[in-house]
């Protein structure tokens, strides 16, 4: 059989989308919003009514780089974490801002599954629902290393359950302050910790600029967070408490 | 009245509810705990009305493009039942309308007509051409469809240019960026059709027109021709974007199966008046 140019460019080209296809299929190893399901890539059909509801537009989308994941939803705690769709009130109280998180409410397809807001279903979640998991590094951890932090465990929205400010089942000597501990049963994996925490590269920079008036967070932490940041040595992925996908 | 009047309303109408949905869903400052602890902040605005013309939300009434809701189901192979609602009444519209989508509703559609009145001035320079080019819009849905089944990932959902265009907006006035993949389908796409064919996208290329098109083949809303005021002038067949013939309307009967989108211009055009709208019997 003679194959024409054309016909050869025709037939190959199918074959070479098909690959890319294959290849670009691949779940990105990032943190999607509560209630993600297993198989969240096929289902998400990209409206992007989650980060329409978001209340805090903590959820970003992809662009066309990602491959398959192109518009699909992501959280990055750092930038933004997940509020769960709370309001701080003045008394150190959360409050509700909705009956359900909105970003399950929008899915359309049920690709986000619709999760009421409140704390006994937010503690009683699936695992394969939750947005990831906290895990702390205690040699880098102000708290841990000089008795001297707790922003995580003050910020966490389901403080008390999903972290504790002591581990239980161990006796640490000497301990006088917080020594926060993530309970892995009950995290949800907001990033609210890893949003708070001060070990980052940025408050450690920040005495270095001469002239530029410090704020509360860098004045407070920059020494000890310089200290222990060099302790540990090069390669330490900061901050001290990070969110990771569960598996 | 002409048909053209309410269409434009209805287009202009659509485009401030894309550009006005995601400005009320935006929150304008930064959020960060402590102040919200403190409370230095107001609380954020909860909007309860999302989306685009993909699938659209009015607090708790969800409506869904029928193809995604198609691809949904392919790429996950299971069937989520408030989606199939969701997509019901876009569907029954188009089954007994035809695709008024396209011509009514699509924000792209909209400006790539107005994109007309820019090629009409290309040409007149002579810096324009004519590409012709066949419809291979059901050879791109069929395509895609089989990729969504087989990679199990919904394909037309990543770049069908209205549902890009709404999400675009959303990501200006949110997150102040735009995608650089979008707006280079959105360019790619204005500038092809200025330079080189005339309304290429929804002739030719575009899958979820082409969908709509399958099913508004058997729609009860067509056009008809009163054979005895016609004068033969075929002004109805330059006004039509999609190149059909409604002059020979009741001479050959298929011209009017797949393709029309009802958007009322070869009626407009009519000198004579012979063109109007009917519900098939």
């Amino acid at each position: 059989m003679r194959l024409s140019r054309r016909g050869f460019i025709r037939s190959s080209a199918l074959l070479w989308l098909g690959f890319f296809g294959f290849k670009m299929r691949k779940e990105a190893p990032v943190l999607r919003p509560p209630g993600a399901t297993r198989d969240f890539l096929a289902r998400c059909i990209r409206c992007g009514k989650c980060g329409e509801a978001c209340p805090y537009d903590s959820i970003k989308f992809f662009d066309i780089s990602a491959g398959a994941n192109v518009a699909t939803p992501y959280i990055n705690p750092l930038e933004t974490p997940c509020y769960l769709c709370l309001q701080r009130t003045g008394e150190g109280k959360d409050e509700p801002l909705s009956e359900f998180l909105l970003c399950g409410e929008a899915c359309p397809t049920g690709a986000l599954k619709k999760i009421r807001n409140d704390r006994d279903t937010l503690l009683s979640l699936p695992d394969e629902l939750k947005i990831g998991v906290s895990v702390l590094n205690r040699d880098i951890c102000l708290a841990w290393q000089y008795d001297s932090c707790g922003e995580c465990y003050y910020n966490c929205p389901l403080r008390d359950d999903a972290m504790l400010d002591y581990p239980p089942n161990e006796v640490i000597k000497g301990a006088v302050g917080i020594r926060p501990y993530v309970n892995e049963k009950h995290c949800v994996g907001c990033g609210m910790c890893n949003y708070v925490c001060p070990v980052n590269e940025k408050i450690a920079r920040a005495t270095m600029e001469p002239g530029r008036k410090l704020t509360y967070f860098e004045e407070r932490y920059a020494a000890m967070v310089r200290n222990v940041i060099g302790k540990a040595g090069r390669g330490v992925r900061l901050p001290a408490v990070r969110v990771v996908k569960r598996v | 009245m002409k048909i053209k009047v309410i269409r434009r309303v209805v287009q202009l109408a659509v485009l401030a509810v894309l550009i006005a949905v995601p400005i009320y869903a935006q929150n304008p400052i930064e959020w960060a705990p402590s102040r919200i602890a403190l409370g230095e902040l107001p609380p954020p605005r909860v909007s309860r009305v999302w989306g685009d013309t993909w699938s659209f939300s009015f607090y708790g009434i969800t409506v869904t493009h029928p193809l995604a809701a198609l691809e949904a189901v392919l790429a996950a192979k299971v069937v989520y039942l408030p989606l199939l609602m969701a997509a019901l009444f876009p569907l029954i519209i188009t089954l007994l309308l035809g695709r008024i989508f396209c011509s009514w509703l699509c924000p792209v559609g909209f400006l790539l007509e107005l994109n007309q009145r820019l090629r009409g001035f290309l040409r007149k320079k002579g810096i324009a051409r004519d590409v012709r080019l066949r419809d291979y819009r059901y050879h791109l849905l069929g395509f895609s469809l089989v990729l969504t089944f087989f990679f199990a990932t919904p394909v037309v959902s990543a770049f069908d240019p209205p549902h890009v265009f709404g999400r675009e907006l959303f990501y200006l006035f949110t997150y102040h960026s735009v995608s650089l993949g979008g707006i280079t389908l959105l360019a790619g796409i204005f500038i092809f059709e200025a330079l080189a064919s005339e309304r290429a996208w929804c002739r030719s290329f575009c899958p979820a027109g082409g969908f709509l098109s399958l099913l508004g083949a058997k729609r009860l809303l067509r056009i008809q021709k009163k054979k005895e005021r016609c004068i033969l002038c075929g002004e109805c067949n330059i006004a039509c974007p999609y190149n059909l013939r409604p002059v020979e309307l009741g001479i050959d009967k298929d011209f009017n199966d797949k393709t029309c989108d009802n958007c009322g211009l070869c009626r407009d055009a009519c000198p004579a008046g012979a063109l109007y709208y009917t519900i098939r019997r």
